[in-house]
């Protein structure tokens, strides 16, 4: 027992030495980024235009790999369970809080949580756009609101899926805006975005790389920014806040670490995600794909997503009200 | 400007020695990722987009779709040769095309497939490149109710699909339904036979279910008899199709791009669809229905065609509006996103260059598929020389890298093998596979259309008489099914008597 006990011992302290030493040079081996989302989605993008970026200042490569399944919780377990030396990471994002506040919501003890990660930076942070087809008879916000008041649980939104970046805002507007909508689900942005151009639902909400080429195109119109701050892209659609409504949802993406990381590593991780989020080339290629660089520090991002959880959870326990019966 | 000024335009644009070698580079890839089982088009172009960073937009696009529309060439591959799906809209291809491979004709079937390949994809570029603008804001119009219609009719046509009885069949249907509910409800978040398995959550993988029952059951059964069973040399005469093949298959070629072309412009992954209503629709029209399942081009030449004009038309929501209808068009968008350039509904008229080049290199990239996949008949068919024992391991070791890469799951690698193993068991019984495979496919977006609509119209049946196109095409799935319940019941031919017995 003795020997057992100063076995184990000897390597823990090998260990922390060995794990110190690491730190100190890190990293001196390719790093992973999991993204839970499939291959081509906005995570993935971003994803990898940050790899990209950030190889050249860590001097090793970055690779991402897809690991999608149960709306990121598959690949966000695996992120949170990772060996924490700092050569695997997630791409974390709004999605996360989404999937486990679903959890608890349905009386499931989700897998893991927001406090099993160590939050390293934002990459982008949108808010939605709430639009109408091209000859809606809603030219303001105020018209549909004043229409879903006259006729409450008529007026159909679609999303690109359930309790998904673009569902919830779209919950979250109805909740502020005190109206009853119902929700058609799709699979995927893409077909979302496509039923409001064909009409098939009264609106939708989506981010603006997705929908200001249509609306420049006239194909839909933007009624609103779901939000705080004017988009630049299009100043002249108003936001929510504005309008009286106190409705805020952004979908943000960013980089996680697991729970007991070393700080050296966490450090230099933070410093690192700092520059290419706030370099030139980062901010170039997220531009061109319609987004704006929104930069959230470590502690920031933490901070962010334990009020934007309990918002979630807050929603979520409204739509379970109204809900019918299982 | 007119079309043809543009076009020439285009292949100003498209012409120069890079632009084509970026879309021999594409077109190669493309076929890489197709034979490749597991691996499809958007793992192929996921993979390449860091790639293109450093080149112009035009390039890129030109590049990246090349991976899209080549991937549907070499789909064909591991379906006629191994009766292994390399892409899951080649699932139906298997039926056909191994069994022409067992009758020592792979050659020709690859070699029509290839030929088919180009006639719908160079067909469909000319519908794209003609009707894009039109064709992507009719193809919005085409919500739930029309969707829930036209599955409705792929979904009786299933119940034809099967080689045998109709008894036979219609189990394996069921079962195909069952197991395509499990995982989360997306229309309520009610989790259906998941047991607390996250990565069921989304249901079980078309890809790994289609590889395993089809791919790795034949292998099971292949290592019962001797190994050598049916290795046989391969004359070059072999290799090209007969008279009698080319006169079969021209008219299915013709009729599969009309089909996949406008079946393309739906939303989701329409190219599977395609490429089964092509086969069914073949076996509906043909002379001889009977000998469907033992080998017949037809099987081969129309669905094979149909997948690739599909793969063009799918382009035309991305292309005309900006709104990508599939994940492999989603990918290209992103990727043309990062060089600076929006789609829109306003990208033809912004971006001549950048949409006439693409249609150019469409053109150009056909024929560097035909050039590049004609040859590589004669080499695949020579793989089929090498010993089995030598051969199977080899690619049931590829089945599974190509499955863990996609998603890099534990739980897809055991479904790959469980289905394996059920194929096998299938195979023995002698249950036809592909109904239970498009059966899992169809049915939960059947049931989501369905769903859809009504929550559209708060529960009122009505929504599917207002649309005349829905309306159509559910009178057109009731004479169907009339029509079906008619076979059932009425005389039996001869030969069907004979089958009856046979089994």
């Amino acid at each position: 027992m003795k020997v057992f006990v100063k076995l184990v011992s000897t390597l823990v302290t090998f260990l922390i030495v060995v794990s110190g030493s690491l730190a100190a040079d890190y990293p001196t081996k390719p790093i992973t980024l999991i993204n839970p989302q499939a291959p081509g989605g906005t995570l993935d993008i971003q994803a990898r235009a940050y790899a990209s970026v950030a190889e050249k200042m860590l001097g090793q490569p970055v690779v991402v790999v897809n690991k999608a399944g149960a709306s990121g919780m598959v690949g966000g377990l695996a992120g949170a369970q990772a060996v924490p030396d700092g050569y695997t990471l997630t791409v974390g994002s709004v999605n996360i809080p989404n999937a486990i506040e679903w959890e608890i919501a349905n009386g499931r003890k989700p897998p893991f949580t927001g406090r099993d990660f160590i939050c390293i930076g934002t990459f982008t942070m949108s808010p939605t756009i709430l639009i109408v087809p091209m000859d809606s008879p809603y030219k303001t916000l105020a018209d549909l609101i004043a229409d879903a008041k006259a006729k409450p649980g008529q007026l159909a939104f679609s999303s690109g899926g359930l309790y998904g970046m673009s569902h919830l805002p779209a919950e979250i507007f109805a909740m502020a805006a005190g109206i009853k909508i119902r929700h058609v689900p799709y699979t995927g942005g893409g077909p979302s975005l496509t039923a409001v151009v064909g009409k098939q639902v009264d609106f939708s909400v989506n981010y603006p790389a997705n929908s200001i080429p249509l609306i420049r195109g006239n194909k839909i119109r933007g009624l609103a920014v779901i939000g705080a701050k004017r988009l630049k892209s299009v100043p002249d659609i108003p936001t929510t806040k504005e309008l009286g409504i106190d409705a805020e949802y952004y979908g943000w993406v960013g980089l996680l670490a697991p729970l007991k990381t070393p700080q050296p590593i966490v450090d230099k991780l933070r410093d690192v995600t700092k520059k290419v989020v706030e370099g030139k080339a980062f901010v170039d290629i997220i531009e061109q794909a319609g987004d704006e660089v929104y930069f959230l520090n470590g502690e920031e991002l933490a901070k962010y997503m334990e009020t934007e959880s309990k918002q979630i959870a807050k929603l979520y326990q409204e739509m379970m009200k109204e809900a019918p019966k299982k | 400007m007119d079309v043809f000024g543009n076009l020439l335009n285009g292949f100003q644009t498209a012409l120069t020695l890079k632009n084509v070698y970026l879309c021999f580079i594409g077109c190669l890839w493309g076929t890489v990722v197709g034979v490749l089982p597991g691996i499809g088009p958007l793992a192929g172009i996921t993979l390449l987009i860091p790639a293109t960073f450093g080149i112009d937009a035009t390039g890129a696009i030109i590049m990246l779709a090349g991976i899209y529309y080549g991937a549907m060439y070499g789909g064909s591959t591991t379906s006629i040769l191994m009766n292994i799906p390399g892409e899951s809209a080649s699932v139906v291809t298997c039926i056909e095309g191994y069994q022409m491979t067992r009758k020592g004709r792979g050659g020709a079937a690859l070699f029509i497939s290839a030929w088919g390949s180009w006639i719908g994809g160079t067909l469909g570029i000319v519908g794209l490149m003609l009707l894009a603008p039109f064709l992507a804001n009719v193809a919005v119009k085409f919500g739930p109710p029309e969707m829930f219609a036209l599955l409705l009719v792929a979904f009786i046509l299933l119940g034809s699909l099967g080689r045998g009885s109709f008894f036979k069949t219609v189990p394996m249907i069921l079962l195909g339904l069952l197991v395509g509910t499990i995982g989360m409800d997306q229309l309520t978040g009610t989790m259906r036979f998941t047991h607390d398995i996250k990565e069921l959550y989304d249901g079980i993988g078309f890809i790994p279910v289609a590889m395993g029952a089809f791919g790795i059951g034949e292998i099971l059964s292949s290592t019962e008899g001797t190994l050598v069973r049916f290795v046989h040399k391969v004359k070059l005469r072999e290799l090209l199709p007969s008279r009698e093949e080319l006169l079969a298959a021209w008219k299915p070629i013709f009729r599969g791009t009309g089909l996949g072309f406008l079946i393309g412009l739906l939303p989701g992954s329409a190219h599977i669809l395609a490429s089964f209503v092509s086969y069914t629709l073949e076996k509906r029209l043909s002379k001889k229905p009977e000998e469907f399942g033992t080998g017949r081009i037809e099987g081969v030449a129309g669905p094979e065609t149909a997948n690739n004009a599909a793969s063009e038309s799918a382009m035309i929501p991305f292309l005309g509006l900006g709104i990508p209808t599939g994940p492999a068009p989603a990918v290209m968008m992103i990727a043309l996103m990062i060089h600076g350039v929006r789609p829109g509904s306003l990208f033809i008229s912004e971006q001549p260059q950048l949409f006439w080049g693409l249609i150019a290199s469409m053109y150009i990239g056909n024929v560097i598929l035909l050039i590049l996949n004609l040859p590589l008949v004669s080499l695949f068919i020579n793989l089929l020389r090498v010993p089995f024992r030598i051969l199977f391991p080899v690619i049931l070791l590829v089945c599974l890298v190509g499955t863990y890469s996609v998603n890099s799951s534990i739980v897809e690698l055991v479904i790959l093998v469980v289905s394996g193993v059920l194929g096998y068991i299938f195979r023995k019984l002698d249950f036809d596979i592909a109904p239970f495979i498009l059966a899992m496919l169809i049915g939960p977006a059947l049931e989501m259309a369905f769903r859809q609509s009504l929550m559209r119209s708060a529960g009122s049946f009505s929504i599917f008489l207002k649309s005349p196109v829905a309306c159509s095409l559910l009178v057109l799935s009731c004479l169907l099914f009339i029509w079906n319940i008619f076979r059932v019941v009425r005389p039996k031919k001869a030969w069907e008597k004979a089958l009856e017995k046979d089994e």
